[in-house]
């Protein structure tokens, strides 16, 4: 059961591709976002450029909204088809409820045939209203979001802001928009009753998406180059960078393939300059070889992994986590690989920039996993801590005596000395090679070479432990049971346990950031719990297998690998049947 | 300078004795002291294989990749720092077969770096099988009844990728290979050579002697003119042209792109983010 909550709405836009879904939701979450309110969004579309169906669901409020939630107070239907699906009590849609009893449901008056059911239908002169001010049929959608923001209560002057800015240099249309909209607003309010939502509205917000916030966390720490291949859903990382690349500094090239974008990057960090790639799972396996070859040469590099549903081709425009396995056994041998996966927004930024300095600092592959829901999902902040210091590193002084680019050391890392830098000449090798970098595969491999440096690499993985911040943990300090979550599903987790936290249930999370290597500590914050479930967005629980194998427990598991992600209440039935289950999981 | 200030004094070469590669090597250092370029300010790029041995040998800075990826190593040292002379260095079997692709998109773009292919025929690091430049009829271990596949030409292929430069040399012929390789560094622009480097292991057939009569020098031909160049690409048997057989100047990446034309990436400030910048998301 779904609880609606005075200070919240949740509006879903639905329609075909190609009916400016996607445009009208982003209004509204901007609107939301500068009248001072927190809004997050859910982009529900199909990999067609026109026709299918598609839906956008905005959820704001004047606190902070963790995910997309699964109510819905408006809906605004662009065609019968939306009608239908988002009313009928008989279709749920990729887990998203129906309009209930108290929602409204706006759409064009031409529609007919919708009075019966137990909601409040507003059918209104979308396109007469439209059609008054231009012959752009696009222009119904800005009446309809126009009766959106009355029934939900907002200031219109903000909307029509937004509506302005959104047309920007063309004046005349953002006026006509602008006209069309109020008449919207006007005649909801003259034929129909808003929801009486009461929100406190606070400061404005930003607004922004995941994959928008890795690339500007990237840049915050101190991103020179970027060099990927088009690919669902981590181009909107791309995007961002290319059309901010003079403005920031940032070199963007797509070139032929994932395995030229990976080799240029290294070959950029091996000159000095901060490079990236990024790509979806399948870009991923093409770049594969080329992981091992940062971690043997010792070579900085950052990789953004944005998973999609696989195998294969898989749904381009779905959500899931399942190339866990794949990233952590990513190239040949072994090697230290660090992997970062942001639960939202804000950890999307801090922990990009933070992988810039971690890639420098122990010269190896770092990655970022994030998944389509966190990369393409826009969201509200109330600001980034912009305080960061670059730090480059152990570097070598210029013309150092007998100079040895793979220097033993304790911590495993060694100065490294950039091309141009006098007197300190060497070679890198995906050989394996001695401290000189000199190969020692070719005449006489040493042994004693390779075991020493085996171990010097291998030691920075020790090192970065010993550095790694707690683990996250969500009302962890008096649970009973523990849920283990990593990535996008942290705020429908989060929310799940406030709902079983109301109930009575002692009930929390820990949030899996690091997920390689992993933190010791999981270990201790696991140990005497009634039951560990893992939630995971794939089909066979990739983390949860690879957490057992490390601390020794069995965590039941909550999976979903439709496509879609998790929502919140939904989850938190299915964790509460299966903590009544009482079944002796943990294995202490 | 002399050339023996390119070479790093405590890895000697490890190629098998007479080797075309050890040529290359020559022609390398002493193209580089000829140009008075400091080591520092030198990559030299390589994959896998046999001649991907030679950045080791070199006292300059080096990079042993993967094979057939040199080439877009090389291009992101060299957006990276322009201010570097960046030379990709590889095989037949790793440029021709798996970088084909890398080769083609990096001459089409321009990007200001000098490949220099040392093209033998056959796989030698991987004991000798055929490669994609194997004439029809070379017997190797993967051939036992002669190759049946029409060779590889690299030649036209830099060609019609839009290579600016792009030469060929002979192993058998060290100054003429210096000459060339000097050309070809001096060069702004992508400069491909293909140097006929004679493997005395794995390929019997196509020796320095079976080379040497049959090579001559380009001389007198118009380097700016493409169809010419194009017509000699195809010359091959009894006449085989080395020498330069085109080059033009155009634009490099890094002149037209609107980062890059500011200079080396490397000493380009690093943005520093402000709230103002947030202020796009409001």
């Amino acid at each position: 059961m779904t609880i609606m909550r005075q200070n919240e709405v949740i509006i879903r836009v639905a329609g075909a591709a190609g009916d400016g879904v996607q445009s009208a939701g982003e209004i509204l979450v901007r609107t939301f976002a500068r009248s001072g309110l927190y809004a997050t969004s859910y982009n529900y579309y199909q990999d067609i450029i026109r026709g299918g169906e598609s839906w956008y669901q905005v959820r704001a409020s004047d606190v902070k909204v963790k995910n997309q939630g699964d109510g819905l107070d408006i809906l605004v239907a662009l065609n019968q088809d939306g009608v239908e699906r988002h009313t009928n009590p008989d279709i749920n849609e990729g887990g998203a409820s129906p309009l209930g009893k108290d929602g409204i449901a706006i759409f064009d008056n031409s529609i007919k045939g919708y009075t019966k059911r137990d909601t409040n239908y507003c059918p209104m002169p979308l396109a007469d209203i439209a059609a008054k001010y231009s012959k752009n049929t696009l222009l119904k959608n800005t009446v309809g979001l126009g009766a959106a923001i009355a029934a939900s209560g907002i200031d219109f002057n903000i909307f029509a802001d937004v509506i302005r800015d959104q047309f920007g240099k063309k004046g005349d249309i953002a006026e006509l928009n602008v006209k069309a909209a109020k008449e919207g607003y006007d005649y909801f309010l003259a034929n129909y009753k808003p929801l009486g939502k009461k929100f406190k509205f606070g400061k404005k917000k930003y607004m922004i998406s995941g994959g928008m916030a890795v690339a500007l966390g990237a840049v915050a720490g101190g991103l020179k180059m970027y060099v990927a291949y088009p690919m669902t859903p981590a181009s909107s990382a791309l995007h961002f960078l290319a059309q901010h690349a003079k403005k920031y500094g940032v070199f963007v090239k797509i070139p032929e393939d994932e395995i030229s974008a990976i080799n240029t990057v290294i070959g950029a960090n091996y000159a000095g300059v901060r490079a990236m790639t990024g790509s979806s799972g399948g870009g991923f396996a093409l770049m594969t070889e080329a992981v091992g070859l940062s971690g043997m040469t010792e070579v900085p590099l950052v990789i953004y992994e944005a998973q999609r549903p696989g195998p294969s081709t898989g749904l381009p425009t779905k959500t899931e986590q399942g190339d866990l396995n794949q990233v952590l056994g990513a190239s040949q041998g072994d090697f230290p690989r660090i992997v970062f996966a942001p639960g939202d927004i804000e950890e999307a930024f801090y922990l990009t920039r933070e992988a810039m300095n971690i890639a420098e600092k122990y010269q190896t592959p770092v990655f970022i996993m994030s998944d389509l829901y966190l990369a393409e999902h826009y969201d509200t902040i109330d600001s980034f801590d912009l305080n960061f210091t670059i730090d480059h590193g152990l570097r070598a002084k210029d013309n150092e005596q007998d100079y040895k680019r793979y220097l033993i050391t304790e911590t495993g890392i060694s100065p490294r000395a950039i091309p141009g830098q006098p007197g300190n000449m060497h070679n890198e090798d995906s050989d394996e090679h001695n401290e000189y970098g000199d190969v020692v595969s070719d005449a006489v491999t040493n042994p004693q070479d390779r075991i020493r440096m085996m171990q010097k690499r291998m030691r920075k993985m020790d090192t970065y432990i010993e550095e790694m911040k707690p683990t996250p943990t969500y009302h962890i300090e008096d649970a009973e049971y523990v849920i283990i979550q990593w990535g996008s599903t942290k705020g429908a987790v989060e929310e799940a346990v406030d709902i079983l936290r109301s109930k009575g249930i002692k009930i929390g999370a820990i949030e899996v950031k690091n997920v390689f290597p992993l933190n010791p500590d999981i270990g201790t914050l696991l140990k005497n719990k009634k039951k560990i479930i893992a939630v995971e967005n794939n089909y066979s629980g990739q983390l949860s297998k690879y957490i057992s194998a490390q601390f020794l427990v069995k965590p039941d598991l909550i999976t979903k690998y439709d496509g879609e992600a998790f929502y919140p209440n939904a989850l938190a039935d299915e964790i509460e049947v299966r903590i009544g289950k009482k079944k002796e999981v943990i294995r202490e | 300078m002399n050339m023996n200030d390119y070479k790093n004094k405590r890895v000697p070469p490890d190629w098998c004795p007479g080797c075309g590669n050890f040529a290359q090597l020559s022609a390398i250092t002493m193209a580089l002291a000829e140009l008075k370029i400091d080591p520092k300010d030198v990559v030299v790029a390589s994959g896998i294989g046999c001649s991907s041995n030679m950045p080791e040998f070199l006292n300059t800075y080096g990079f042993l990749g993967l094979h057939g990826r040199l080439v877009p190593f090389a291009a992101g040292v060299k957006w990276a720092n322009s201010k570097l002379t960046v030379i990709a260095y590889g095989g037949d079997g790793d440029g021709f077969f798996e970088g084909t692709q890398h080769f083609y998109h990096t001459a089409k773009r321009n990007v200001d770096i000098t490949y220099m292919v040392s093209d033998n025929q056959v796989f030698g690091l991987t004991t000798g099988q055929a490669s994609p430049t194997a004439p029809i009829g070379l017997r190797t271990k993967t051939t036992p009844d002669g190759n049946i596949e029409t060779p590889f030409n690299p030649i036209a292929f830099a060609l019609n990728a839009g290579a600016t430069f792009v030469a060929r040399a002979f192993s058998g012929d060290v100054k003429h290979l210096k000459d060339i390789t000097v050309r070809a560094i001096k060069h702004k622009g992508f400069s491909f050579i293909d140097v006929i480097s004679p493997c005395v292991t794995w390929n019997k057939e196509n020796s320095y002697e079976y080379f040497r009569p049959r090579v001559y020098h380009l001389e007198n031909n118009d380097v700016t003119n493409f169809d010419q160049a194009y017509k000699l690409a195809f010359e091959w048997g009894d006449h085989i042209p080395i020498g330069v057989f085109y080059e033009v100047e155009r634009p490099t990446y890094e002149d037209l792109d609107e980062v890059l034309k500011d200079g080396p990436l490397v000493e380009q400030k690093v943005h520093t983010l402000t709230e103002e910048d947030l202020e796009e998301f409001a």
